[in-house]
């Protein structure tokens, strides 16, 4: 399970719908045990200018700095959103290919610039396919 | 032989019994990724193809720089650098 705060999640929508009709992407850091909280996130730049209405290559170096930001915290890298524009938010072939295990992918259905809906998801790394998991919105505690 | 820290990303710090960085004394970074493997077993599976390269989706940092751009894993360390292990993050619909 993932909780994000309906705030932060109205801001990451924000971005997605900001970029439509290209995908977008970014970091989400919170806390990490059986169960996330997401307590910041981070738009990242999509290298990936070629086919950026299908595609996201994450910009490395800014992940470095965004890692960097919080080791001083007690919260991590704990997953990743991007968005879907006109496609439903379900992992496609080519994020299950790139995903790694133990980060959340959050994805975000945009149809015609508005979002549509949002779902998370973790691999399973055996079966190399993503299982839903749940995502909860409401104000942190 | 220099001591460096080398930062562990989340999905890797099952192999490490769950720490996020690790101390290690080497020259370059591929003998600190080697101790590393032979300390943590699988560690070099995720990371290193035949243990000579870094693999394609596998992004490593010494300090601010991508060994990529450096001399991969025969670039130099010095004591007191990190070695930051990133996942590449990319996919779509």
């Amino acid at each position: 399970m993932i909780t994000i705060p309906t705030s932060l999640l109205r801001q990451i929508y924000d971005h997605t719908e900001a970029s439509y009709p290209y995908e977008c992407c970014g970091l989400m850091i919170g806390t990490m045990g059986q169960d996330k909280t997401v307590h910041a996130f981070r738009r990242c730049k999509n290298l990936n200018t070629v086919r950026a209405n299908h595609r996201y290559d994450m910009d490395p170096l800014y992940m470095l700095r965004v890692e960097r930001e919080f080791e001083s915290s007690p919260w991590d890298i704990i997953g990743i959103y991007h968005s879907h524009p006109d496609h439903p938010s379900r992992p496609s072939q080519t994020d299950t290919d790139r995903g790694w295990p133990d980060y959340s992918y959050v994805i975000i259905s945009v149809q015609q610039g508005t979002v549509a809906g949002a779902q998370s998801w973790v691999l399973d790394e055996g079966q190399r396919k993503f299982d839903e998991e749940p995502l909860i919105t409401g104000d942190s505690k | 032989m220099s001591s460096v820290t080398v930062k562990i990303p989340t999905p890797l710090r099952t192999l490490t019994y769950g720490q996020a960085e690790v101390k290690v004394e080497g020259a370059t970074v591929g003998e600190i990724l080697r101790k590393l493997d032979a300390q943590f077993r699988g560690f070099g599976d995720r990371i290193l193809d035949d243990g000579k390269n870094v693999k394609r989706f596998v992004n490593v940092f010494v300090n601010e720089d991508n060994i990529r751009d450096k001399q991969d894993l025969d670039t130099e360390v010095q004591t007191g650098d990190t070695i930051s292990i990133l996942p590449s993050i990319a996919g779509g619909k």
